[in-house]
């Protein structure tokens, strides 16, 4: 399966660079409807509505503004954005390496894969193999579409995974949250860490499904099999509705190129 | 290599691009280079789809709206909203942009019929002829030359091209302000409604398949600013490298009469050698102000 290349550049740190193209490395599994008209099954579309105006808004008509007060923005333009924007960049430059156990899983934010470019095989499978011996990872800032990540990259299964990171700004805090109940009985202590330790298991992802995606599917295929798909109208609208004159205008053109032809 | 002064790598030059032809990327590149003066008026200012096939026509292909990010500093962008997304893509202003992307293996310009700076006012309507299982492009030059006959009628100038595969596009050029999607898709509607009711044997308005066997579909909901046409002089991406052409009316009626659908495949270099010495027959579209009546 070819995937889709999202950017592509160079993984690059000290006198190393790895040519490689970044690739998606999750497809959410979640089942997802259009929204249709009740009456004709026309799929919706959504546009802007101005609530003032009552009307539709054209997109040379959009503008944005920042929420400063109820009611009061401060306008931006594209343009100004722009202006403020990291430069583009063809390199994800890993600053310093880390133990991939110090990250917490909250700092996860998306996985991608990383893939090699001709010529990057090499250098690609030699870094694959020394982070996987070592469980370190790399941090790198890395520019994707006009905004700048966070980035640990890091080695999985014969591949490397690029894996954006929150910054520490937009984690919250977790202190407060667990009550202080005082002491702990060590009786009870060891009876938890005895259960646990009898329900323990190898991590292994396969055993679980989506059982509501899972459920949803066999739904529609049921339903298409006994009740049939319905289909949208658009090109199925009653001829002759379009307007009097231009029809009347059009038949009568029809007639002369008829009587010439 | 240096394009216009702008510094621009290509890479893959040797890889077969339409591999039962022989056609290399190079080849692609030079047949652009070469057409560029005629197609670059057609693309100027129109948001780019890309259909790239990194790895030639008989594998995967893919449709890119968004201009790639790593896309040279110089290439001319705009910002345009699709299906309610901002979105930022390349316009193919020059030929180094042109050469730019051909480098990405994007094959067929697809292109809408409204500019980036005027989304909603297309400067043409489109009637898209497209033949139905057991049809082919003899019957679409048929409808083709009604459909001018009932334009001109009505006192538009309309101009064909062949679409590079099995069908044939019809444009009337507009070229007003005034012009709303809106308008130019109902008049393309009612416009193939009346055909399909005069010529029921011979023309269908509908899209459902089972209504276009041994018929010709005319697709008007392409008059519509979420669509995109191919472009006149691209390439199509089939088994041989042929091209979206344009045909003066009289060669159309005399190739219907020759029943050769063969020969309304007009291929890369006869593109190019018609090209040098009739120059660009489709100027018109680019110009010409005409007035529908609604």
């Amino acid at each position: 399966m070819a995937l889709q290349e999202i950017w592509n550049g160079t993984v690059s740190f000290s006198l190393v660079a790895i040519p490689v193209k970044l690739v998606r490395a999750v497809e959410p599994g979640r089942v997802s409807f259009r929204l249709l008209h009740s009456k004709d099954y026309s799929p919706l579309a959504r546009r802007m509505y101005c609530p003032e105006e009552e009307k539709m808004i054209p997109a040379d008509e959009i503008i944005r503004g920042y929420e400063i007060a109820p009611d009061n923005y401060v306008v931006i333009t594209d343009k100004e954005l722009e202006s403020v924007s990291p430069e583009r960049s063809r390199t994800i430059e890993i600053i310093e390496f880390i133990d991939m156990k110090d990250v917490p899983p909250v700092y996860y934010d998306h996985p991608y894969y990383l893939v090699p470019s001709k010529g990057g095989e090499k250098a690609y499978c030699l870094l694959v193999e020394v982070m996987n011996q070592t469980n370190k990872g790399g941090i790198a800032k890395f520019v994707l579409r006009d905004r700048e990540y966070l980035v640990a990259v890091k080695s999985t299964d014969g591949a490397l995974t690029l894996i954006t990171l929150h910054y520490s700004g937009e984690i919250l805090p977790d202190e407060d949250i667990a009550p202080k109940t005082g002491k702990i009985d060590p009786g009870e202590k060891g009876r938890m860490k005895k259960i646990i330790k009898g329900m323990t298991a190898d991590f292994d992802p396969d055993k679980y499904t989506n059982e509501r995606s899972k459920k949803i599917m066999e739904l529609l295929e049921r339903k298409a099999k006994e009740k049939g798909t319905v289909e949208a109208p658009e090109f199925e609208e009653e001829e002759g509705e379009g307007p009097v004159d231009l029809v009347a205008v059009l038949e009568e053109s029809m007639r002369q190129v008829k009587k010439h032809r | 290599m240096e394009v216009a002064g702008k510094r621009l790598s290509l890479s893959n030059l040797r890889k077969d691009i339409y591999p039962s032809y022989g056609f290399t990327k190079a080849h692609v590149l030079e047949y652009y280079r070469r057409i560029s003066n005629f197609i670059l008026p057609h693309l100027k200012d129109r948001a780019l789809t890309l259909k790239r096939y990194p790895d030639g026509t008989e594998k995967d292909f893919f449709f890119e709206k968004r201009c790639p990010e790593h896309r040279p500093p110089w290439v001319k962008t705009a910002e345009v909203l699709h299906n309610e997304e901002r979105m930022t893509v390349c316009l193919v202003n020059d030929l180094e942009t042109l050469i730019w992307v051909e480098n990405l293996a994007s094959l067929e310009l697809h292109v809408p019929l409204a500019r980036a700076g005027s989304p909603e006012t297309p400067d043409s309507i489109v009637f898209d002829l497209d033949p139905g299982d057991q049809a082919n492009i003899l019957d679409c030059a048929m409808v083709a030359l009604i459909l001018r006959d009932l334009l001109s009628q009505m006192r538009l100038a309309s101009y064909a091209k062949t679409s590079g595969k099995k069908g044939l596009h019809v444009y009337v050029p507009l070229n007003r302000k005034e012009a709303t999607f809106e308008d130019t898709k109902r008049f393309s509607k009612v416009v193939a409604e009346v055909l399909q009711r005069n010529y029921p044997d011979l023309v269908t308005a509908k899209m459902a398949k089972e209504s276009r066997i041994k018929k010709v579909f005319i697709n008007w909901s392409q008059n519509d600013s979420s669509k995109t046409m191919i472009c006149v002089y691209s390439l199509r991406a089939r088994e041989k490298p042929s091209v979206s052409f344009p045909l003066v009316w009289e060669e159309l009626d005399m190739l219907a009469k020759q029943g050769d659908p063969e020969k309304l495949l007009i291929m890369h270099s006869e593109a190019v050698s018609r090209l040098e010495t009739k120059g660009d027959l489709f100027q018109e579209l680019l110009t010409k102000k005409q007035k529908i009546t609604i």
